[in-house]
């Protein structure tokens, strides 16, 4: 098993590089930036982006994933959001204290969520690291772990023989 | 900002009619299908590129190239609607026609006093006045393109004087949507003539 891969310092990475990585984590927008109260939007968004750039760079593929995977529980929690306040106007229901407590949850986590991406992206832009609590690590091992792709395999797709 | 449409020497009557009986089923049908979701994903990049180009003074290489080949992409069709090139024009932003498309440069810095002002203020100052006045030269370019479907009908060829009035027509109005973009920090003249660089 190897150590994993070696670490890219600032300069050693392209504008380009940078550039692109820190656009990952302006995905979060994606649904004000269409202007649609769809928070599944980010999610979709994020997904893309990952699947466009992961072959570009490691850098950016390791900060495109850490950006998609970052935006699952806030999507979820979104979603529980977006779910409850339609079914209580569609329904009638009266808004209990469980739904204020639950938007204001909401609120924090999205405030969190924020300030973790705008540090990303500032640090991303710089050619640096950052490493959100649990994904960055699952990101880290997925492109800079012992068991992450080598370049080889990051390039074109090679044709093989059926059954391999 | 270079627009190259290359006139051709001789347009076929053939492709002429097809394109004006089945065009909206074989060009603009599947053009507009995929213009849809590259639409939503060219929506995204630019409002992240209004962010970006705020707070850095620049515009991420990536999107550069992305919103390029959209708008060569845009050339090529309207080229193509427009009768002004024959064969089909290759579609999403993957594909290319040197000799219908456009070309600018990502520049090295752009003002961010005048992002945030263009995004305010744009459609105050730049789209009033150049919509106001670049209605009527659709109009204009409407009518050109009418006749100059008979004309390529008649003679096989398109009038030079109408395929030069529709490329200054697609000029101005891409200098307008290049300035909007935030690529130029020059205000778009109010002509699609070309301009001699100095």
């Amino acid at each position: 098993m190897s150590d994993g891969i070696p670490l890219p310092q600032p300069d050693e990475l392209t504008r380009r590089e940078k550039e692109d990585a820190m656009g990952a984590y302006f995905m979060m927008f994606a649904a004000w930036a269409l202007g649609l109260p769809l928070p599944l939007l980010n999610l979709l968004a994020a997904g893309i982006y990952y699947g466009l750039n992961r072959r570009q760079s490691r850098f950016t593929a390791f900060h495109s994933l850490q950006s998609l995977l970052s935006q699952v529980p806030v999507t979820i929690v979104h979603a529980g959001l977006v779910f409850w306040l339609v079914r209580n106007l569609v329904i009638q229901a009266p808004f209990t204290r469980a739904f204020w407590l639950y938007l204001g949850f909401s609120g924090i986590l999205n405030l969190v969520y924020l300030l973790l991406s705008i540090v990303a992206l500032t640090r991303a832009y710089r050619g640096n690291f950052f490493y959100f609590p649990v994904f960055g690590t699952i990101a880290f091992d997925r492109w800079y772990g012992p068991d992450a792709p080598p370049d080889t395999e990051r390039g074109q797709r090679p044709n093989l023989p059926p059954g391999r | 900002m270079d627009l190259i449409i290359k006139r051709q020497e001789s347009n076929s009557r053939g492709q002429l009619l097809l394109r004006a009986f089945f065009g909206w089923l074989y060009i603009v049908i599947p053009h507009f299908v995929v213009m849809v979701f590259v639409g939503i994903w060219y929506s995204i990049l630019e409002f992240v590129k209004f962010w970006v180009a705020l707070f850095t003074g620049r515009i991420p290489e990536g999107i550069y190239e992305f919103q390029k080949k959209v708008m060569q992409w845009q050339v090529r069709l309207s080229a193509s609607l427009l009768n002004m090139r024959d064969g089909y024009p290759a579609i999403g932003p993957g594909g290319s026609d040197p000799d219908a498309t456009i070309e600018f440069a990502n520049p090295e810095s752009v003002k961010r006093g005048l992002v945030l002002v263009r995004a305010l203020f744009g459609w105050l100052y730049v789209g009033i006045p150049h919509g106001f006045l670049l209605s009527f030269v659709g109009i204009a370019a409407e009518v050109v393109a009418f006749i100059a479907w008979w004309a390529v009908l008649f003679t096989g060829s398109y009038p030079e004087g109408m395929f030069d009035f529709l490329v200054r027509y697609m000029r101005w109005n891409l200098r307008l949507n290049l300035y909007l973009s935030y690529y130029t920090d020059d205000y778009p003249p109010f002509s699609g003539r070309e301009q001699v660089s100095a």
